[in-house]
């Protein structure tokens, strides 16, 4: 049996618990309730070549990210670094995260999404930014856990890099 | 543990056994499960069987072990049955033991105060948020408030260039413009020859002459309380004891006509001295601007029509004044008497010439 940590990492109310909950039951709740500790959710993941359960692994967004517990992060096999659209700051908070846990556990296969892309009046990141982080050849996309919108392809995507 | 009373100890035990729900797994070298007990049940585990790999069983093990850091220590980790535990990581000689706390309790709460604390965040963020949008709107406001003001300076600027200061502030207040005034006097004056000059020197002199006529009669306008009200070709239409009435608008035109005559004399057109053909008559006329969109003060009357026979009958440099002009400006001006002549659609008229 394949079975694959992945841990979802961003600052606080960025939508990792509503991503995980899109992806696994494709549910969303407007209601925001804060993760407080860790959460584990299963899912399986047909690829062309191969089935794999990918171990979700939603850890609370700390407001400070200091507090943040890398350790958490052993064993996993890639990231799903969440960043959410209408709040500048918390991109540079899912930068430093992943620098974090490099520094820990060395260079991991990651997804960066840009979460509620469905608030579009709200929305602050400038898509020349995101061209810029896709330059890097990072796999970056534009997700709404209520819509769905590339949710899947996100974690599909993740779920191809770290099975190669 | 082994110097308190054996009682102690005893409570102790029970105290964390049924308030935290205790439970274990011991994991041996090769990561599967070697032992197993407490209230497992308690977090859903009681099937994971002895021998089997352990993230197999349990998911979240997947990747955690082996674990260089031990005793490691894990906060509210919630189960996939909803339990919420405090797992403790061990080490004994190759194996690990796991050990469970319930600590749901403690989680909802922690949730509870966690989520105030973040809504209160979030709501900050989104005030800042705001406000920065705010201050930026208001800026933008202000420049173009500052755009609109300029742009009305400009505007007055040019409406007084046309009407009179206090006939713009009225018309600025949506008044209709048309006033009576008993007693005013009314000026015309032209160049004399001007069609013949102007086409012996050309479009661009005639257009200088025009400009020096011209700008001569706003300065002098200015300098004697008088409003030019237009110009109709060559000629300039001048009144005075208007908008605000004044006794001796009769003496302030004369002196304006005096003036004026004796710039156009400064001037040459086409070889000689600028000559001027001027008259001035006195009475009540209706005052006002017509338009919507190009405004025009005018006057109206017959004292405006008399004023313009009386210019036209006028004699090259000469200022010809009715006699209604006359009794008004009293002895301090000498005039000649002219000789009585028939003015169209007027009949006889009484006129003056005012010498220099």
């Amino acid at each position: 049996m394949l079975q694959k940590k992945i841990c979802m990492l961003g600052g606080f109310s960025v939508g990792k618990t509503s991503l995980v909950r899109r992806f696994v039951q494709s549910i969303f709740s407007e209601t925001y309730l804060t993760t407080v500790g860790v959460k584990i959710d299963k899912k399986s993941v047909v690829l062309p070549d191969k089935t794999v359960d990918l171990i979700l692994w939603d850890l609370a967004g700390e407001d400070d990210i200091g507090s943040f517990r890398v350790s958490y992060v052993r064993g996993a096999t890639g990231l799903v670094l969440v960043v959410d659209g209408t709040r500048a700051a918390t991109l540079a908070a899912a930068l430093t995260l992943r620098e974090r846990v490099e520094a820990e556990f060395g260079a991991m296969p990651f997804v960066l999404l840009f979460n509620k892309s469905d608030l579009v009046d709200k929305w602050v990141i400038p898509d020349s930014e995101i061209d810029d982080l896709r330059q890097r050849g990072w796999q970056v996309y534009l997700t709404s856990a209520l819509t769905g919108e590339h949710v899947d392809d996100a974690f599909l995507q993740l779920a191809t890099m770290v099975t190669k | 543990m082994h110097r308190l009373p054996k009682e102690v100890r005893g409570w102790i035990y029970d105290f964390f056994y049924s308030g935290h729900s205790i439970a274990y797994l011991k994991i041996d070298a090769e990561l599967r499960v070697a032992a197993k007990g407490g209230n497992l049940d308690h977090y859903g585990l009681s099937s994971l069987r002895i021998g089997k790999p352990i993230a197999e069983q349990l998911e979240v093990m997947e990747g955690l072990l082996p674990c260089p850091e031990l005793p490691f220590h894990m906060g509210m980790l919630e189960l996939p049955g909803g339990r919420v535990a405090d797992l403790h990581f061990f080490a004994d000689d190759a194996s690990v033991w796991l050990l469970f706390l319930d600590a749901t309790a403690e989680r909802d709460n922690k949730q509870r105060l966690q989520q105030k604390a973040y809504e209160m965040t979030l709501l900050q963020e989104r005030e800042r948020q705001l406000n920065e949008q705010l201050q930026a709107t208001n800026e933008a406001l202000r420049q173009s408030q500052e755009a609109l003001s300029r742009e009305y300076q400009r505007a007055e600027a040019l409406l007084l260039n046309i009407l009179p200061a206090s006939i713009a502030e009225r018309l600025k207040a949506h008044e209709k413009i048309a006033d009576n005034h008993a007693e005013v006097s009314v000026l015309f004056a032209d160049i004399v020859g001007f069609t013949e000059g102007a086409r012996s020197v050309g479009p661009v002199t005639t257009l200088a002459i025009l400009n020096y006529f011209f700008k001569a009669a706003d300065r002098l306008a200015e300098k004697y309380g008088c409003e030019k009200i237009k110009t109709i070709g060559d000629c300039v239409m001048v009144v005075a004891g208007l908008p605000t009435a004044r006794a001796d608008h009769a003496q302030a035109l004369a002196r304006y006509a005096l003036e004026l005559r004796k710039a156009g004399s400064r001037e040459r057109f086409a070889g000689e001295p600028l000559r001027l053909r001027i008259g001035i008559h006195s009475g009540p006329i209706v005052a006002g601007v017509i338009g919507k969109r190009r405004f025009a003060y005018d006057l109206w009357g017959e004292t405006v029509n008399l004023a313009a026979r009386i210019q036209t009958s006028a004699e090259p440099d000469e200022i010809r004044i009715s006699d209604a002009t006359y009794q008004l400006l009293g002895p301090g001006f000498v005039c000649d008497p002219l000789a009585e002549t028939e003015l169209r659609g007027t009949g006889r008229v009484r006129m003056w010439r005012l010498p220099a």
